[in-house]
Parts: C-alpha cells; sequence; structure tokens
C-alpha cells in the first residue's frame, strides 16, 4: 500500500550524514509494524552517502542525485521533498530537531497543508495514527499531540533521544530518482558552509562530557576543568549562565535551549541542575556531581553525588588519576 | 531607500512552571498576564537597527487575545512606529499552521513588506516553525536561527545562520523572511519618550473580516493538530550514592566506579 510508508529525512553536513538521522530510521523500525521505512536523501552526484545509510537497515533509501543539491537551500529541498510527498503519499516524515530540520520541516508542511510536531521526545504508531509526545513550557509539561485528518504526519526529533543500531540484515533497496522538477530558489544562496572551528566535535555526540556550572566558572576552575577533559577525552559543556563567559558560547550550552547530550560519562560541577538544564541531561549514562549545596536538585539526577567545592575536587582528580 | 519591516511577536506566560490540576488534568494558568517571548525582543532589536540604517517604518504583528495589546505596547516603547492585532474568537484554537497562514494574509495585506522579522522560536510552545510557514505563504527565502545580519538592504543583505556545530554564511535579496537567535544582539530598553509616545499610538485590531482569509484555514479549524492531553513529566530521581571523606577520597571511590564501568 503506497501510503503505508514512513519516511526519514537524512540531514547532512559536508558530507556527513547527522546522526539523528541513524537515530530515526532505528527508532521508525521500532514503531513501524508493516509500514516500511524509507530514508529520502539529496546528494550531489559525486557522493555515495546510501552506502552509510544502509548499515541502519531501512527498507529503502529514495535517492535524488544531482548537483544543485550541493548547497541546496532549505524552501528547495522542502519543494523536492513535497513533489515526493505528492506521488508516494507517505503515512509520516520525520526530521531531526536540528536547526536545518526545524526550517524544512514547517515550510514542507506548509505546502502540504498538513500538520507537524516539532522536538518530539517519543513517537509511537495508534494503528495509522502517529502519537507525538512533545514537551511545551520549557519541558515542564508534556503533550501527546496527533494529526487526525491530514496526511502525512509529520514531526520532528530532538537529536539523542534514540539510540541508533547498526542492522545488516536487512535488505536495503535503493531507488534513484532523477526526474524531479527542481524549482530554483530565487534571492538567496548559501555561499558558504563552515564547521565551527572550536567546535568540530559538538558536545552533542561526546562519550564524556565535563558540565560547568556558576559554581565553577572562575578562571582556577575553567582552568583545571580543561586539564581534566584533556586527561579523560571529554568535551566541556556549560549551563547558560556560563554562555556570557569569554571562552563559552551557545553551543556549548547544555540544556532546553542548548544541547541534549547523551554522553556515557557526565561531570557535573557546580550545576544546580535547574529543569531546563537537566532535560538536557536524561540520557546520559553515568552522572557524576559536585556540588557545596547538600540540597541542589543536580543531585536527584546523579549516580554519584559529592557535596563540596568543585575546585578542591578537580584538584583531587588531577592528582590521583597521575 | 525606506524600508518597510514587520515584526511578529507573541505574548508568553512569565513563568514556565505551569502546574497540572491532578483531576481535571488541565493546565493551571496562573491569573497573570504575560511578558513579550524573550527572543522577539531581538527580533524588534534588530528591525530597528536597520531602521536606523535605512530609515523606514516597523511595525508589530501578533495574533492573539485582546491582552496581548501589552505586549504590543511594549514593543512600541522601545521605538518601533505601529502595531496590529490579529484577535477574533475565529482565530483562536489555532495551532502554527494556522497562525502562520493568518500573519502570512496580514502581511499581503499590509502590502510592499520589505522584511519580516521573528523569534528563533517561542519559549511557552518552542516549536520554530511560524515563521518558515509564513516565508511559505508568502512565497518569500527564509533564513532561519540568525545569529548576525549584515549587507545592503537594496543590494543583498547576508546572514550568519549558526547549525548545531556549523556556520552557514547565506546571501538574499529583499523581501525576505528572518528568524533572530539572542545572539544578533542586545535588546534596547524602552526609553521615557518611547514609553510615553506608545501610549499615545493606536493600535489596529484586525479580526476575519478585515483580511481576505479562508474560513476553513483559520482558528481550531483550520488547525491539523490535535492535542489529546497534557501531563507534568514524573522526573524519576536517579538513586544517587553520596561519595565521602575529603576531595581525595571521593574521587578514589568514584575512580573504582569508573573503573568497573570501564571509563578508565
Ligand atoms: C526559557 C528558559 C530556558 C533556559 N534554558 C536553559 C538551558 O538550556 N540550559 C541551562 O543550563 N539553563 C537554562 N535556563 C536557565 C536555568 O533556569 C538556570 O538558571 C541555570 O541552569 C542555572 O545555571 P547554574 O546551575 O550554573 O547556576 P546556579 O543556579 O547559580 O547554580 C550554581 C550552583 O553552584 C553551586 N556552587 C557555588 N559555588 C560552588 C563551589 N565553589 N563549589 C561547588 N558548587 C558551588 C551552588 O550551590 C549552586 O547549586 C533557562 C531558563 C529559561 C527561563
Ligand atoms: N500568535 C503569534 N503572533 C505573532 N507572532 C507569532 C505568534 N506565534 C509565534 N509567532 C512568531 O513566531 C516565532 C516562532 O514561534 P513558534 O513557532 O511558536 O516557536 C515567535 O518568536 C514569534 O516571532
Amino acid at each position: 500500500m503506497t501510503d503505508q510508508e514512513i519516511w526519514v529525512y537524512a540531514e547532512k553536513h559536508v558530507g556527513m550524514i547527522q546522526p539523528v538521522t541513524y537515530q530515526l530510521i532505528t527508532k521508525a523500525k521500532e514503531i513501524a509494524n508493516d509500514k516500511k521505512v524509507v530514508v529520502i536523501l539529496f546528494e550531489a552526484t559525486d557522493k555515495n552517502l546510501e552506502e552509510k545509510i544502509k548499515e541502519f537497515g531501512p527498507n529503502e533509501i529514495v535517492v535524488v542525485k544531482d548537483d544543485r543539491l550541493k548547497d541546496a537551500t532549505d524552501s528547495e529541498i522542502a519543494s523536492l521533498m513535497a513533489e515526493l510527498a505528492d506521488r508516494r503519499k507517505p503515512n509520516s516524515i520525520l526530521f531531526g530537531a536540528t536547526v536545518v530540520g526545524r526550517s524544512i520541516a514547517p515550510r514542507l508542511q506548509a505546502k502540504l497543508n498538513t500538520g507537524l510536531t516539532s522536538d518530539c521526545l517519543n513517537l509511537a504508531f495508534d494503528d495509522d495514527l502517529l502519537i507525538q509526545t512533545k514537551p511545551s513550557y520549557g519541558d515542564n509539561i508534556m503533550c501527546e499531540i496527533v494529526c487526525p485528518k491530514h496526511r502525512p504526519q509529520m514531526a520532528s526529533v530532538r537529536p539523542n533521544t534514540f539510540e541508533a543500531k547498526k542492522d545488516l540484515n536487512q535488505s536495503v533497496i535503493v531507488t534513484k530518482i532523477n526526474d524531479l522538477f527542481f524549482k530554483k530558489a530565487e534571492r538567496i544562496k548559501i555561499i558558504e558552509e563552515t564547521p565551527l572551528l572550536s567546535k568540530s566535535d559538538s558536545i552533542a555526540n561526546a562519550d564524556r562530557v565535563i558540565a560547568l556550572g556558576r559554581g565553577a566558572a572562575d578562571e582556577k576552575a575553567v582552568r583545571l576543568a580543561e586539564e581534566l577533559a584533556r586527561k579523560l577525552g571529554a568535551k566541556i559543556g556549560v549551563t547558560r549562565p556560563l554562555t556570557d563567559h569569554p571562552k563559552f558560547s551557545g553551543d556549548d550550552q547544555i540544556g532546553q535551549s542548548g544541547n541534549t547530550i547523551a554522553p556515557k560519562l557526565l561531570v557535573n560541577l557546580g550545576v544546580h541542575g535547574a529543569v531546563q538544564y537537566t532535560t538536557g541531561i536524561g540520557s546520559a549514562e553515568l552522572v557524576v556531581s559536585i556540588d557545596k549545596d547538600p540540597e541542589a536538585p543536580i543531585f536527584n539526577y546523579s549516580n554519584y553525588s559529592y557535596v563540596g567545592d568543585s575546585v578542591s575536587f578537580l584538584e583531587s582528580f588531577l592528582k590521583v588519576i597521575q | 531607500m525606506s524600508l518597510k519591516i514587520v515584526v511578529c511577536i507573541k505574548q508568553v506566560p512569565v513563568s514556565n512552571n505551569l502546574k497540572i490540576d491532578p483531576i481535571t488534568k488541565n493546565l493551571i494558568r496562573s491569573g497573570e498576564s504575560g511578558v513579550m517571548n524573550p527572543y522577539d525582543k531581538n527580533a524588534i532589536e534588530a528591525a530597528l537597527r536597520l531602521k536606523d540604517e535605512w530609515g523606514g517604518e516597523v511595525i508589530l504583528l501578533s495574533m492573539g487575545p485582546a491582552d496581548f495589546e501589552m505586549t504590543l505596547r511594549q514593543g512600541m516603547a522601545m521605538g518601533c512606529d505601529d502595531a496590529i492585532l490579529l484577535s477574533s474568537r475565529k482565530f483562536g484554537g489555532a495551532d502554527t499552521l494556522a497562525t502562520g497562514y493568518v500573519l502570512a494574509q496580514a502581511i499581503k495585506k499590509l502590502g510592499k513588506v520589505d522584511l519580516v522579522l521573528l523569534g528563533r522560536q517561542s519559549v511557552d510552545a518552542d516549536t520554530s516553525q511560524v515563521g518558515p510557514i509564513v516565508s511559505e505563504f508568502l512565497g518569500w527565502p527564509q533564513i532561519t536561527f540568525v545569529s548576525e545580519l549584515t549587507g545592503h538592504a537594496k543590494k543583498g543583505m547576508t546572514a550568519t545562520r549558526l547549525l548545531e556545530n556549523m556556520q552557514q554564511k547565506i546571501e538574499f535579496q529583499l523581501p525576505a523572511v528572518v528568524t533572530v537567535r539572542s545572539e544578533m544582539n542586545e535588546p534596547r530598553y524602552p526609553t521615557p519618550r518611547n514609553i510615553q509616545q506608545s501610549y499615545k499610538k493606536n493600535i489596529r485590531i484586525w479580526d476575519e473580516n478585515s483580511l481576505s482569509v479562508d474560513p476553513n484555514r483559520i482558528g481550531l479549524k483550520g488547525s491539523p493538530t490535535v492535542v489529546r492531553s497534557v501531563w507534568a513529566p514524573i522526573k524519576e530521581a536517579k538513586h544517587t550514592i553520596y561519595l565521602k571523606g575529603t576531595p581525595d577520597e571521593a574521587v578514589r571511590e568514584l575512580l573504582i566506579q569508573m573503573r568497573a564501568s570501564n571509563l578508565l
């Protein structure tokens, strides 16, 4: 049946598929029942990113190859997606809730005159109806949202909410499409896309993170934390107040209006544990927190807690692992 | 060159700490009225700076109940020239699609608009959908999550757009829709003179009869999404083990656990 496809938009930057794409494929397979998981990939003719995507075992990859896709704008991608959706009438379309996903998806939504739920934290099917769980009011409230009368059902999902799992047993059909009408967007051109230098490896994808809050913001704490991060192979993340610190910016921020992280190890230093922060660390595995306030809520989100001074703890840590 | 700039702004609750009534399961809204969505202040600031540079006017546009007037006044107190409130029972219950549609129809009615600015997202709904939806309905280029805006209003502008770990430079020509990150600027405070002026200015109220709108595309009727339920997430506290003693002792104990978890 043509309307039983779950689409995943493959987001890529400088020739790399974004991890959220793989996370979405795995989740879509989990909830698909008998629906087909179809990845939609747009790439330049010299690329073969479908080979990477295959490892995660969708049922099909639809590839549109065209050299104009090298620097396609969001509205051009939305137009191409709309054309494909008109042909194949998918049941639903999933995007990563990234900056780009959050730009293409609503433009496409308006073209298709359907519903979109952004920044979902969970997805499930009730028959053909996609049940979308989305936080609002700064993650203080959860809503269950559905789109009963319009198709496709569209959702974007926060990166690192689901785990990507390889599946090499699935035979993957690759369908090449080269007869789409490419409507060139007028008056807009992406002239360059560059990795942010210091951030080439974002904390969102780091295995180990040392997070600094206002209780570890002075020069000494930051210097010691950087040294420890080097030793542990960790990245440094911060709470929102520290984004004003000359060394850090919004890209380093963890939490609701920053990055959602999913490291194997997270060490919080002088982080109080406001809900806007803790929503960003729900998927961290081993959480260790140091705060001088025994009542700090961060301890409720931690496997190991130490009530004490962040600088002394850092000094000891560096000394003991020598 | 004189620019006609529209800034879409929204009023949001003062605090996000809402509660759910345990019996009715409804959101308990506090009696307090709201404040301007913080990112929308950055959008207003961006508009005012462009006006200072190129001349022209800044018009505020908001869809919502009558008490959104407060936020519109606040925007005028920052120095905006004009404000329009899109308000009607028929607009109620709108999701982002119906909201974007009505805003776009109002912008079309205004005519000859050069630039529409919005916040990157609202902090209550948190969707960041309205900007791209408005762009699609206007058929204009959209540049979202912009942290820097430079260039020449007539010859062409350049936007810096921050992605998760990438940065894009985008060139575009007006008319266009831009959504603004807080990194772009520091919003100005209202001056006493502008506050005074803002109370002399008239806020125009437009309803569905003032606009050319399809009745099936506005309000609840025009909203494909349905909220089935709301609840307060239960935060499961992790079972935490307190590390004891001096920092050295605590670190040693921690390292034993890290080794056990293959983290060292
Ligand atoms: C709409 C909205 C979105 C937001 N989004 C985010 C977000 O994405 N991320 C985010 O982080 N915040 C966000 N915030 C802000 C958030 O509410 C908190 O204000 C912020 O997380 C607090 O940061 P903090 O824990 O570093 O500072 P504080 O709350 O000041 O806590 C500092 C902690 O350090 C401890 N301390 C002090 N000195 C020492 C010492 N010497 N040794 C050890 N401990 C010490 C204190 O006991 C305290 O617990 C948002 C707020 C709003 C309204
Ligand atoms: N009801 C509204 N009236 C005017 N502008 C709005 C409204 N809702 C959202 N916006 C604008 O759209 C932006 C993104 O909102 P949202 O899509 O709700 O995250 C906001 O920052 C506002 O600039």
